[in-house]
């Protein structure tokens, strides 16, 4: 089997959670002028589909790269975690105080949501984005250790927390339609 | 993605949604979360004290196919005994939503609720064999 090359390899970066995002723009911007259609205009068919894929590869990394939730999950599954897969999730065993605490948030927000009463939505909201980046950041401490049981519950709770800041933006639309 | 005539008519008229007194003795909370989409899932049951399923109630933070599987579910278990109960497969919650690959861990949030939610019940009764909370059963039965 041929080995697919990480987005981190494809910048020649090391694999770590911490990455310099102007330097990584930098790099992308470079390497970027070597696929551009322009560059190829002797190419044949091959060269130019070879380019072509190339680029696209470069693209995805980036957007993975750029965003250090995307890039903490990433990392995470370039340790053995992807926790997008059901199998993965499903044998990580989030905390039961944890699953309370989401539960009884959810209440409260459906609840704001049926008397419509977005300032209290977006108190909420400020309170979670809140825990979201205190969970990665502790899952960041985690994975530069390699600990990564640690890192997988943390990444767990931000995807938690991800998934009801999307019900507020939700809320939001809602009554910006209305 | 469409989802089933089946998956709509329990997402649009969801059965048994709510909730039950979590101190009641005979009453088994399940807490279930999917970290792969941040749904989380809360099924009770009521059993009663020779362990058939009374009542049951959800609520589903989820998609669709969540609402609609916690929803069938409570649907199924009422009048059975938590053996049977226990017996219930994601994969006949799936097949009679006609759930879609993707959507099956939603119906094995289900299986697994119904299943969290027994052994509490059974964790509850053990601890009440065990003598502890007398005075729990005792406050249950006056109120």
């Amino acid at each position: 089997m041929t080995h697919v090359a990480t987005h981190f390899e494809l910048f020649n970066l090391p694999l770590s959670v911490d990455l310099d995002v102007k330097a990584l723009d930098d790099l992308h911007r470079k390497l970027s002028l070597e696929t551009h259609p322009d560059r190829l205009t002797g190419a044949d068919a091959r060269e130019r589909r070879i380019a072509a894929e190339k680029s696209a590869s470069l693209n995805e990394a980036v957007k993975v790269l750029r965003d250090p939730v995307r890039r903490a999950f990433y990392v995470l599954e370039l340790k053995g975690v992807k926790l997008d897969t059901e199998h993965a999730a499903a044998a990580l065993k989030m905390p039961m105080e944890f699953l309370e605490e989401i539960m009884e948030r959810r209440e409260a927000l459906d609840g704001a949501r049926q008397a419509r009463e977005l300032s209290r939505a977006q108190s909420m909201a400020k309170e979670i984005a809140a825990l979201k980046s205190a969970s990665l950041s502790t899952a960041q401490t985690a994975l530069r250790a390699d600990d990564v049981p640690t890192a997988s519950i943390a990444l767990g709770k931000v995807r938690y927390y991800s998934r009801f800041l999307e019900e507020v933006e939700a809320f939001e639309e809602e009554l910006a339609a209305s | 993605m469409a989802y089933s005539d089946k998956v709509i008519e329990h997402f649009e008229h969801s059965k048994n949604v709510g909730t039950l007194d979590k101190s009641d003795p005979n009453v088994g909370t399940g807490l279930v979360g999917a970290p792969a989409c941040g749904d989380v899932m809360r099924l009770q049951l009521k059993i009663s004290d020779d362990g058939v399923i009374q009542d049951a109630k959800f609520k589903t933070f989820g998609c669709g196919s969540a609402i609609a599987s916690s929803s069938l579910v409570t649907e199924w278990v009422k009048g059975k005994s938590m053996d049977d109960a226990m017996k219930i497969t994601n994969k006949e919650i799936a097949k009679e939503l006609s759930l879609p690959p993707v959507k099956i861990h939603c119906s094995v949030l289900a299986e697994d609720a119904i299943k969290a939610a027994i052994e509490d019940f059974r964790a509850k009764r053990a601890a009440r064999a065990a003598g502890a909370p007398a005075a729990a059963a005792t406050v249950a039965r006056e109120s």
